[in-house]
């Protein structure tokens, strides 16, 4: 649970006991990660618990969680299907990029505004 | 005449009576001799006896365990020559057998030493290896069978370090002061049965970086013992628990025990008094209980495992004495010292004007020149126009709430504690591109929306766009994302062209961007 943690010390297939499939399959590098106020940490694993400990303050994507925890990105997939079904985590998928207005749409802008100054 | 006869009667006589005495000495003599030649026979036979015991009992038993038996059993050779001379025999014979030994011993250590390690480093390059590819691929797939590889290859790093400590190298590996449950599950990393292995309290300390290799070492041959000698349904259990002077790593399994006789011979080796000779460890060799006796001896743990678990098999107790142990530093302070090597804002204006590149030089090019990244901030010393005249550029300090999004963004320990995020001290851990990279977009943006506000005015039916929907933190992945609800967008964008990135659309003057075309 150290901050530094040590790589290679606990190996992944001890951090997911051996799992490699996420519970569910809709997770990306994007997908946004809150904690869910008012669960006790009790029974997590110390990969669990800094999880929650560190979405608790706001939304970090995937990719984020995983680089804090040094960890695989396909490993914290597994661990965040376990959070996200014992409901200490939230995930919200990335905002989609936006629709930017069609060049057409701009050049017509850019013509009223000509016209008018 | 009568004489004659008379004397040669006489002389018969005494020829007889010389005869006889000759004849009883002779017989005498004889007796003698066969008396002695009886006696030579015995000491020969005794002899021979003796040294056909010396042949095939006594040296060879030497050979096999260095005990020496009794020199001479049989009383006829007490304190003979001949017995000192076999007890000079027997005491040349033990030495040369003692010093073979140890010649062989040494040999074979400094060879499997040197074997293993070289296996020691093919699986450390093959750890990484695994990790890189762990990281690489995505798919569970991919990542089960990285995971079983991984796991095989722990094991075998583990066998491989255990011969070497065995044959007297070190454990290898330097790691950093680790969390006592990290070091357990360390251990249950490089055993086979790891998801037998429970580990059920958990206790706020850590052993110090020197000893953590070695803890982990021994506890995984504790681990590994406890699942090979208990039956494949039942859990081994481990439990931390602090002690008066130290702490304990107890490892219960529920499996079959261990006689007396084995648990006599299990606590010599785990007290490490016992040598232990890489050339007698059996076959299948086992070496669990005399690598950790040598870790126990050399780094200053115990290991216990006379008790009886509660579940019937072996409880295994490493005692960590106090000066194994540490504290870890709590998160939330550890986390800025970690950064510390970020640039700060207050010593930004100190390094940049040494740095020549951006301001000396009144090259044309200069003012789109990237900045050093070590610059957190714009330096004070402007970037120079092409005729050499400082460059003005304004610039609003961040706000408040500006550095606490920037700061939970990059670093969600410094939340934690919100006064390093304070805008006073300038102390926030934020990577300073990103900030200039987020405020240059939502310039833009800003000039953009501006824009389209004011070509709305004139034809109002046109929709909004998808702005502004999610803007909870400026993300670096999606810069339109950022777009409208960021703070800096009502701000003045200051004129510094985003670092790391060379501008793609030349130098970006105050105020107005030239790549935007509805700035204003």
């Amino acid at each position: 649970m150290s901050g530094r943690r040590d790589r290679g010390l606990v190996r992944p297939y001890v951090v997911t006991n051996g799992r490699s499939e996420p519970t569910r399959n809709t997770f990306d590098l994007v997908t946004l990660v809150t904690a869910a106020s008012g669960r006790p940490n009790t029974g997590l694993t110390p990969e669990q618990r800094r999880m929650v400990e560190l979405c608790a303050h706001g939304s970090l994507s995937l990719a984020e969680v995983a680089a804090h925890l040094r960890l695989p990105v396909s490993v914290v997939k597994v661990l965040l299907g376990d959070l996200v079904d014992s409901g200490h985590l939230l995930t919200r998928a990335a905002v989609p990029r936006a629709q930017l207005p069609e060049s057409q749409l701009l050049q017509e802008v850019l013509d009223g505004l000509r016209a008018r100054l | 005449m009568s004489h004659i006869p008379q004397a040669v009667t006489w002389c018969l006589a005494a020829g007889l009576l010389v005869a006889l005495a000759l004849l009883v000495r002779q017989w005498w003599v004889a007796r003698n001799r066969s008396r002695t030649l009886v006696g030579l026979r015995a000491a020969i036979r005794a002899r021979d006896e003796e040294a056909r015991r010396l042949a095939t009992v006594q040296l060879p038993a030497l050979a096999q365990a260095a005990v020496a038996h009794p020199a001479a059993g049989d009383p006829l050779l007490a304190g003979s020559e001949y017995e000192r001379n076999l007890e000079a025999v027997i005491e040349q014979f033990r030495s040369a057998v003692a010093r073979a030994e140890a010649r062989a011993d040494q040999n074979a250590k400094a060879a499997l030493k040197g074997a293993m390690r070289a296996l020691q480093g093919l699986a450390n390059e093959q750890q990484v290896a695994i990790s890189e590819m762990q990281e690489r691929h995505d798919q569970p797939a991919v990542l089960h069978d990285l995971l079983e590889i991984d796991h095989a290859n722990s094991q075998f790093g583990r066998r491989a370090q255990a011969i070497a400590v065995l044959c007297g190298s070190w454990p290898g590996r330097q790691r950093s002061a680790s969390s006592l449950s990290d070091v357990v599950r360390g251990a249950k990393s490089r055993v086979r049965d790891y998801k037998r292995v429970e580990v059920r309290t958990q206790i706020d300390l850590a052993v110090v970086s020197r000893a953590v290799e070695p803890v982990v070492l021994a506890v995984a041959e504790l681990l590994d013992n406890a699942a090979r000698h208990s039956q494949p349904n039942t859990t081994v259990e481990v439990n931390l628990q602090p002690a008066h002077n130290g702490a304990c790593i107890v490892i219960d399994d529920a499996g079959v025990g261990m006689d007396p006789r084995e648990a006599q011979l299990a606590g010599q080796l785990l007290t490490g008094q016992r040598s232990v000779d890489v050339t007698r460890l059996g076959d299948p060799p086992q070496f669990g209980f005399a690598v950790i006796g040598v870790l126990a001896a050399r780094y200053g743990f115990s290991v216990s495992v006379d008790t009886r678990s509660p579940y019937g098999g072996v409880r295994a107790v490493l005692f960590l004495p106090t000066a194994l142990l540490t504290q870890l530093a709590p998160e939330p302070a550890a986390a800025p010292r970690a950064a510390a090597p970020l640039p700060r804002r207050g010593a930004a204006p100190a390094a940049s004007p040494a740095s020549p590149a951006p301001t000396a030089t009144p090259e044309p090019s200069a003012p789109t020149a990237p900045y050093p990244p070590a610059a957190g901030y714009p330096p004070p010393a402007a970037p120079r126009t092409a005729g050499g005249l400082p460059k003005r550029r304004r610039r609003e300090p961040l706000g408040a709430e500006q550095l606490a999004e920037a700061a939970l963004a990059t670093d969600p320990f410094a939340t934690t504690t919100p006064a390093t995020a304070g805008p006073a001290d300038g102390t926030a851990e934020t990577p300073a591109e990103w900030t200039r990279d987020a405020e240059a977009t939502a310039r833009r943006l800003g000039a953009f929306a501006r824009g389209t506000r004011a070509g709305r005015e004139a034809e109002p039916d046109t929709p909004p766009t998808g702005y502004g929907r999610h803007a909870a933190r400026p993300d670096r992945t999606g810069p339109d994302r950022t777009a409208l609800s960021h703070p800096a967008l009502n701000h003045p964008a200051p004129g510094y062209p985003p670092p790391g990135r060379p501008a793609p659309d030349g130098p970006v003057s105050d105020g107005s961007s030239p790549d935007v075309p509805f700035a204003g």
